[in-house]
């Protein structure tokens, strides 16, 4: 929910309730008010009555005088109490009903006693009360209309340097070396946020580039001695002067060199997918990629005596060539080396999901398939090949999948979604 | 051939030295960004063997440089860093190959030897040894003058040792030449046998005599007998 939306929610459902206590209030106060001033109305007309019936010792004429009618009555029974009531007022004028206001006491009259009721008109009070109630509701109306436009308008404006801030932040890239610019605005948040944003900026782009540089320096510094060390081992191989046992130790120390240059540059790949130093993905034929790729490992399964099944439909994924090549192979070692002889290789390819499915022996690490340098106590490779696997598809928002069933050993990856 | 090696590193500066001199070739070397700028100014090489990282200077700067000097040789960039931007940023600036150090000294020149080739007989882009004939281009071979036919694999193979003649290739290096470096193929390198054993069988049936040699289990020789 956006902020603006929440604080207009919360403003007008205060406004709402504020203003019909408001109302409520204003309505029962006006209406006592009036009733007041018609029970006292009708108090000076009693008081009037009371003072002719002791100076003339009769009862004025009933006359009915505007909105006020009087009656008397002969009581001979119980005797009322005074008291005032809500009745019904004839209007003789338009002979209708209206709400009235009516005073009922008593007067003694030659030892005779009368019930004098005194009735006035409510009419004009509650046409005041009516308006207002309209006066009032038409406030409230208008007040939240002006509300709701305010938010509207005025704090869109005001939040404009925000998303406009906000917009530049999503568009940032570590990469490219511009700024953030700053967008003019006087309010001092947002100046202090834009400041914020821009001096994080900063301090990113120089861990990046000193990460970077480190990269390179690491990469060079480390490649050099052990590009020596495999041109001096090239160099030493020609001299020819070796017994059989002597070869076998040259042998060794082959194998480790490469396997220490491609420990190494497995690190660097690492560290350089983590920090995004890939450039540019492109639309890849995967199917095509995969037929190469068997090709490629064809003498390798032949040499495990693997046999190798493929269902291959049309599939596009957009990535960079380089890592999808890396993907494959790691995926495809996988398969041979944790193969049994005579095991098979299932490769299944659509336009969702790559699954390359292999035989072989129990697997002990489950969970820890993907994480560095886990490996199978029997195995020759180094660990990283699923862990660079599983940045690759982090990378590109795919998903790996890993699971055993029935002795298979099962790795998808589903693109996209 | 008459190659220029740029290379700050002496103990692989030397290696390098070593493996290429011979066989009528002329090998200088620079250590510093000066030396080699001054040398690609004075002289022309049929390969240059650039280092990125020189003291001195940037080496991609120096590929601007005989751009601007209308030179045509040949330039391998040889570079400890793995980044594909220097490579393609390389490759843009004229170079014709890049290999990644570590690297095998029978690969650096395999591939000096391609661009060499590629370089100086345009079209015609033939390898001859003994009584051998390989037509690299049309990847056609002859032995006295009678076709053989090779796989691809084969063929590849052959080049390979054509352009390492007379040194000893590792197995090592045989597999990431034919099967490229990415390859995860630590574990060993016996199936390379099957393919040097069928060469070996279809240069000798084409009546070639027994060049090829196996040293000490870790690779082959193919050379003068």
């Amino acid at each position: 929910m956006k902020l603006s939306n929440r604080y207009n929610r919360a403003n007008i459902l205060t406004s709402i309730v504020v203003l019909i206590i408001t109302g409520i209030i204003y309505y029962v106060v006006i209406h006592f008010i009036l009733t007041e001033k018609l029970d006292r109305d009708l108090a000076v007309e009693e008081n009037e009555i009371t003072q002719y019936v002791n100076t003339f010792h009769k009862l004025p004429l009933p006359a009915s005088y505007l909105d006020q009618q009087v009656s008397y009555k002969t009581l001979s029974g119980a005797i009322p109490e005074r008291q005032f009531l809500n009745t019904i007022y004839v209007n003789p004028k338009e002979g209708e009903n209206e709400p009235g206001r009516s005073l009922i006491t008593i007067v003694h009259v030659d030892g005779k006693t009368i019930k004098v009721t005194i009735t006035k008109s409510r009419v004009e009070s509650e046409n005041l009360i009516r308006i207002i109630l309209l006066i009032t509701l038409g406030i409230t109306v208008v007040l939240l209309l002006a509300l709701l436009l305010i938010n509207r308008f005025v704090l869109s404006r005001l939040w404009r340097p925000f998303y406009s801030i906000l917009n530049r932040m999503k568009a940032f890239e570590v990469t490219r070396m511009d700024t953030i610019e700053q967008e003019p605005t006087k309010i001092d948040e947002f100046n202090e946020l834009n400041k914020s944003v821009n001096a994080m900026a900063e301090r990113v782009r120089q861990d990046y580039k000193e990460l970077k540089s480190f990269t390179d320096n690491a990469s060079h510094e480390m490649m050099t001695p052990l590009a020596v060390i495999n041109s001096k081992l090239d160099s030493l191989l020609q001299t020819e002067s070796f017994t059989e046992q002597q070869g076998a130790l040259l042998e060794d120390i082959y194998h480790a060199t490469a396997r220490l240059s491609r420990l190494h540059q497995s690190l660097l790949l690492l560290a350089k997918i983590e920090n995004n130093l890939i450039p540019d993905p492109q639309a890849i034929d995967l199917n095509e990629m995969v037929q190469a790729k068997i090709r490629q490992f064809q003498e390798l399964l032949a040499k495990s005596k693997l046999i190798l099944n493929e269902e291959l439909a049309p599939a596009e994924v957009k990535m960079s060539r380089y890592l999808a090549d890396i993907l494959l192979n790691n995926l495809f070692s996988n398969a041979v080396r944790h193969n049994i002889t005579g095991g098979h290789i299932l490769v299944k390819l659509d336009r969702h999901s790559l699954t390359i499915s292999n035989s072989g022996k129990v697997s002990q690490l489950k969970t820890k398939i993907f994480d560095r340098f886990s490996k199978a106590a029997d195995s020759e490779g180094m660990g990283l090949g699923l862990a660079i696997t599983k940045q690759i598809c982090n990378l590109y928002g795919f998903r790996i999948d890993y699971h055993e069933e029935n002795g298979w050993h099962v790795f998808a990856v589903y693109f996209g979604d | 051939m008459k190659i220029l090696v740029i290379e700050d590193e002496p103990a692989l500066l030397e290696s390098i030295l070593a493996y290429f001199t011979g066989e009528g070739n002329i090998c200088e070397h620079a250590s510093d960004f000066a030396a080699a700028n001054e040398k690609i100014s004075l002289y022309s090489y049929d390969c240059i063997l650039l280092d990125l990282g020189l003291p001195g200077g940037e080496g991609l700067e120096l590929l601007t440089r005989l751009k601007q000097l209308k030179k045509r040789d040949g330039v391998l960039i040889i570079s400890a860093r793995h980044s594909l931007d220097d490579k393609l940023a390389g490759l843009d600036l004229g170079a014709d190959d890049y290999l990644v150090k570590p690297f095998h000294l029978s690969e650096l020149k395999a591939r000096v030897s391609a661009i060499v080739r590629r370089k100086n007989f345009d079209g015609d882009n033939v390898i001859m040894f003994h009584e051998i004939t390989v037509d690299v281009s049309a990847m056609k071979i002859r032995v006295k003058g009678n076709p053989v036919s090779l796989t691809k694999k084969e063929f590849d193979l052959l080049v390979y040792f054509l352009s390492n003649r007379n040194k000893v290739v590792t197995k090592n290096a045989m597999a990431e030449h034919l099967w490229g470096d990415e390859m995860d193929l630590l574990d060993d390198f016996d199936f390379i046998y099957t393919h040097v054993k069928n060469l070996r069988k279809k240069l000798l049936e084409a009546g070639a005599a027994d060049y090829l040699r196996s040293v000490y289990g870790i690779g082959y020789k193919f050379g003068d007998l």
